[in-house]
């Protein structure tokens, strides 16, 4: 019993000794290095120790499931079942618990270090396989230093030239799965054709109020439209972008003699029951982003002429007078360019040329060209507002350049209302044609529920020659998800046309509209 | 045998009485010891910079811009989020793959305790006295409370839905956690460090049971319940919703729901008080709220993926971490006044706002630089070699500490 206490004794004071020794280590190092259970007490290290093998037990818990009956030993102690390291222990062996074969009573701080260390390698190891952890490998630009031999430095290097080159960088980042299929999915939709869908379907009915009984009356008819958009990145700020358009259905256009379409969706017919290829096009982003080039098959309409609550037949309101300014007199899509400049400090400016006539032998016959200033204005006591400014030039008539000019605002007059007007005047036989139209549009929970939004709208087109067109219409929007919309309609029409009696037809309608 | 021990033994004594002689004002430090040892005399002069991948807090000298010490964390630590105690005594960070929260010496740049959190700790926030850390741990749905007189772990508080970022009431008897996996902020009582309450900030629509995906596939909650400059009132934006929930602390009830942009990643609050800006990666807006009147003054054209917002000279700063620009916006017109090109095919992490509301320093982590940013000319000034992956910055007593 002596020999045992002097023993006991001896192992203290050399403990303490070492103890003592690890105290002088920098605290920094210690925190940082696992050593730091050095300056840790006995029984500390012998808690740490069990604290190690309790997470050990949980990583190894796992696969030792799925691994094969006889590997598991049914023998071995569960970890919070073992007793405190000082207390004789039957003679350990060597396994997943207990990987370095070190002696479980062993009372020797440099092995219980070891041991220390050893397992915390070994949860690190499991953790490594229980959890993604590749390398995240990078690829970088760097610049480097090439002479005429084409050693490289990284450093300047007399006679070297400084030069560009990318290489990989390799950083080990523990992530998860779901990060890393994430990522995955990400870069291949960045890199893969995307395809978008935009689907309509609108169903009309109209009652003649005015007017003799020569013009269709009491009449159902119904558009369907589907539109598929491809797009994808061909280079840096670099896109592709296609619209194949197929519609079907007879609109009300086609019966009922209105002075613009009754059914926006209809400017898109050329053929019923075909596929069109609306837009086809290339746009390029150039000096930090600024200014940016689209050129090919296009519809300018896309870039000018905006307005934030009438400018979409999808989802505001249907009238072609309340979508576009009928002046700007654009009848189809054809090849052309857009240039836009956007310093994003308010101020933008778009110019635009386009074929307007597919019948054309050349370019020179049909040019369509616009022009617009757009300047973002914040008037006192009211909220953000788009002022736009443009002015057109088309010889696809033959008969010299045709002009116009117009305007297009949408004023937030409260965060829930938008206040919009057009004014636009084209060059006719005598004179102008003029173009008005206005409304506002509700939204931001204005609603029956959080998503919806409606407008009321009124159009006026006067022309020279006598015709003359009125028209409000009213709808409400019902955001069922984020990519179905239900919209009702009421529009009302008045004609005037060459003297001919009035004529009145009211147009109900719903729209059901999906994109995704 | 004996005399062998007992030569041991002496051995060891001796070494003892040497280790005592030259060792013990290292384990103690005396006051001389600890004067060399500090790196950073003043816990305001330096930004800290979180790098997730070499896993360590980097400190840069605001004056020099040098980087002036690092620490180290540990291997695979993968450090989220870093905060200095407003004492400027410890600068805490949450590793999100270790478990663990790491507690660092603010003037020494010493590790000095590791404490086990829950699992993958990512935001925190300290008590206005310094006295306690919240650790939010996101996968484990709780908030570990750190004791930092004793350093330890005193509490883990479940019940959250992936809690993210804590806010403490200025009195500091109330903590308010955003839950990004819920449509709720929790309330803890501080002095019990217990879950009293749930805050509903806007109510679920009626349609959304045509839509079940938009709510069940992924849920976007609540990032942060932000406060008022006087923090009379917090406002905690929800994803989902596209709404802004304003909750009265005093009464802990929501006095207003504020319709904004889709997806509104959290609210960002102005220093001089007026306005509350949200960032809308859903329709790539920023909402600017007018907090006297609780409503929207405006919707501005922004970037995509934004990360964060930060206030200075007059103007708010937006981050848009993929495009590699930081828009620009006039706060006495509520007008865009351009945008900042930082890079091509970089990432834009956070940043935070120097205390005299002058310069702005930005993480960006494919560099590994740190982006500064003037923010009454616009210039940008860069500092190499930050660390690995920096992902935030933290300046002491700076109004723009945040993270994502």
């Amino acid at each position: 019993m002596v020999n045992v206490s002097r023993w006991k004794l001896n192992l203290w004071i050399c403990c303490l000794s070492a103890a003592l020794l690890m105290l002088t280590v920098p605290l920094q190092s210690r925190a940082q290095d696992t050593a730091a259970g050095a300056t840790l007490t006995q029984s500390q290290l012998a808690a740490r120790i069990k604290e190690l093998e309790q997470q050990l037990a949980k990583l190894a818990a796992a696969p030792a499931a799925a691994t094969t009956a006889q590997q598991a030993r049914p023998a071995a102690p569960q970890p919070q079942q073992q007793p405190p390291m000082q207390m004789p222990m039957p003679a350990a062996t060597q396994g997943p618990l207990n990987p370095e074969n070190t002696p479980p009573d062993s009372t020797d701080p440099q092995a219980l270090l070891d041991r220390i260390k050893a397992l915390e390698q070994r949860i690190k190891d499991l953790e490594s396989s229980a959890v993604l952890s590749e390398p995240e490998t990078r690829v970088k630009k760097v610049e480097v230093y090439v002479d005429k031999d084409g050693n490289l430095s990284d450093t300047p290097v007399e006679g070297a030239k400084k030069t560009t080159t990318f290489q990989r960088e390799r950083v080990y980042r523990r992530q998860t799965i779901n990060e890393k299929i994430e990522e995955a999915l990400s870069s291949a939709a960045e890199h893969n054709v995307q395809v978008g869908v935009d689907a309509g379907i609108a169903f009309q009915y109209a009652k003649r109020t005015k007017g003799t009984a020569i013009v269709p009356d009491n009449r159902t008819y119904e558009l369907a439209s589907a539109d598929l958009f491809f797009t994808a990145g061909v280079a840096q700020h670099t896109l592709f972008f296609a619209d194949i358009v197929g519609l079907s259905g007879p609109p009300p256009d086609r019966e009922i003699p209105t002075l613009s379409l009754i059914n926006g969706y209809s400017a898109r017919l050329v053929n019923q029951n075909e596929l069109n290829l609306r837009e086809a096009w290339l746009r390029t982003e150039l000096f930090s982003q600024k200014l940016a080039i689209t050129a090919g098959r296009l519809d300018l309409t896309n870039y000018f002429d905006h307005n934030i609550a009438a400018n979409d037949e999808t989802t505001q309101f249907l009238s072609d007078a309340l979508v576009n300014n009928p002046a700007l007199g654009l009848t189809e899509n054809g090849a052309g360019a857009a240039i836009v400049f956007d310093p994003k400090n308010g101020f933008n400016f778009k110019i635009g040329l386009q074929q307007s006539n597919s019948a054309a032998t050349s370019l020179s016959d049909s040019v369509y060209s616009l022009a617009e200033i757009g300047y973002f204005l914040r008037p006192p006591g009211l909220q953000e507002g788009n002022y736009r400014v443009w002015y057109r030039a088309d010889n696809a008539g033959g008969a010299g350049y045709q002009t116009a000019y117009g305007v297009s605002i949408d004023q937030r007059l409260r965060p829930q209302m938008v206040f919009f007007g057009r004014y636009g005047a084209s060059k006719a036989a005598v004179k102008r044609d003029h173009h008005y139209s206005g409304g506002f549009q509700f939204d931001h929970g204005l609603g029956f529920f959080p998503g919806d939004a409606w407008g009321v709208g009124y159009a006026q087109n006067d022309f020279q020659i006598g015709d003359k067109e009125r028209l409000i219409e009213g709808y409400y929007r019902f955001g069922l998800t984020e990519r179905l919309n239900l919209s009702f309609h009421v529009q009302h029409f008045w004609e005037l046309s060459g003297g001919a009696p009035q004529q009145g037809y009211l147009v109900p309608g719903v729209r059901l509209q999906a994109s995704f | 045998m004996h005399k062998s021990k007992r030569f041991i033994a002496l051995s060891g004594l001796m070494l003892a009485a040497l280790a005592m002689g030259a060792g013990l004002p290292g384990m103690l430090p005396a006051p001389a010891t600890y004067a060399q040892q500090i790196k950073v005399q003043d816990p305001t002069s330096v930004v800290m910079i979180v790098n997730r991948d070499s896993n360590d807090i980097s400190f840069m000298d605001i004056k020099t811009k040098k980087i002036i010490g690092r620490t180290f964390l540990g291997n695979n630590v993968n450090p989220h989020m870093v905060m200095m105690s407003p004492d400027g005594r410890y600068v805490v960070t949450g590793g999100t793959r270790a478990n663990k929260a790491y507690i660092i010496d603010s003037r020494t740049l010493d590790l000095v305790k590791i404490i086990p959190t829950d699992i993958a700790p990512e935001h925190l926030a300290f008590s206005p006295d310094s006295r306690w850390y919240y650790q939010g741990n996101p996968d484990g749905d709780s908030i570990s409370v750190i004791d930092m007189q004793s350093l330890t772990k005193i509490k883990t508080i479940p019940g959250f839905a992936e809690p993210l970022n804590i806010t403490f009431t200025a009195d500091g008897s109330k903590a308010y956690v955003g839950n990004y996996g819920a449509h709720w902020v929790g309330v803890i009582d501080v002095r019990r460090h217990e879950l009293l309450k749930k805050i509903q900030v806007a109510d679920v629509p009626g349609v959304a049971k045509l839509d079940p995906d938009r709510y069940l596939g992924e849920i976007k909650g609540i990032n942060m319940a932000v406060p008022t400059v006087d923090g009379r009132f917090l406002y905690a934006a929800d994803s989902d919703l596209n709404a802004v929930g304003v909750i009265d602390t005093r009464t802990d009830k929501v006095v207003k729901v504020i319709r904004v942009g889709k997806d509104p990643w959290r609210i960002y609050m102005s220093h001089d008080g007026k306005y509350g800006i949200t960032l809308n990666n859903g329709d790539e807006t920023i909402s600017i709220i007018d907090l006297a009147k609780n409503e929207v003054a405006a919707t501005l054209e922004a970037g995509p993926d934004m990360t964060g917002a930060n206030f200075a000279a007059g103007k708010a700063f937006v981050i848009s971490s993929s495009s590699g620009f930081v828009y620009v916006y006039n706060l006495g017109s509520l007008r865009p006044s351009g945008r900042i090109k930082l890079g091509t095919n970089v990432s834009l992490e956070t940043a935070t706002t120097d205390t005299a509301d002058q310069k702005i320093y930005l993480a960006e982590s494919t560099t590994n630089e740190v982006v500064i940013i003037d923010a009454r000319t616009e210039a940008v000034e860069r500092v190499g070699n930050v660390g690995l992956f920096p992902w935030g910055t933290h300046i002491m007593d700076s109004k723009d500490n945040y993270c994502h």
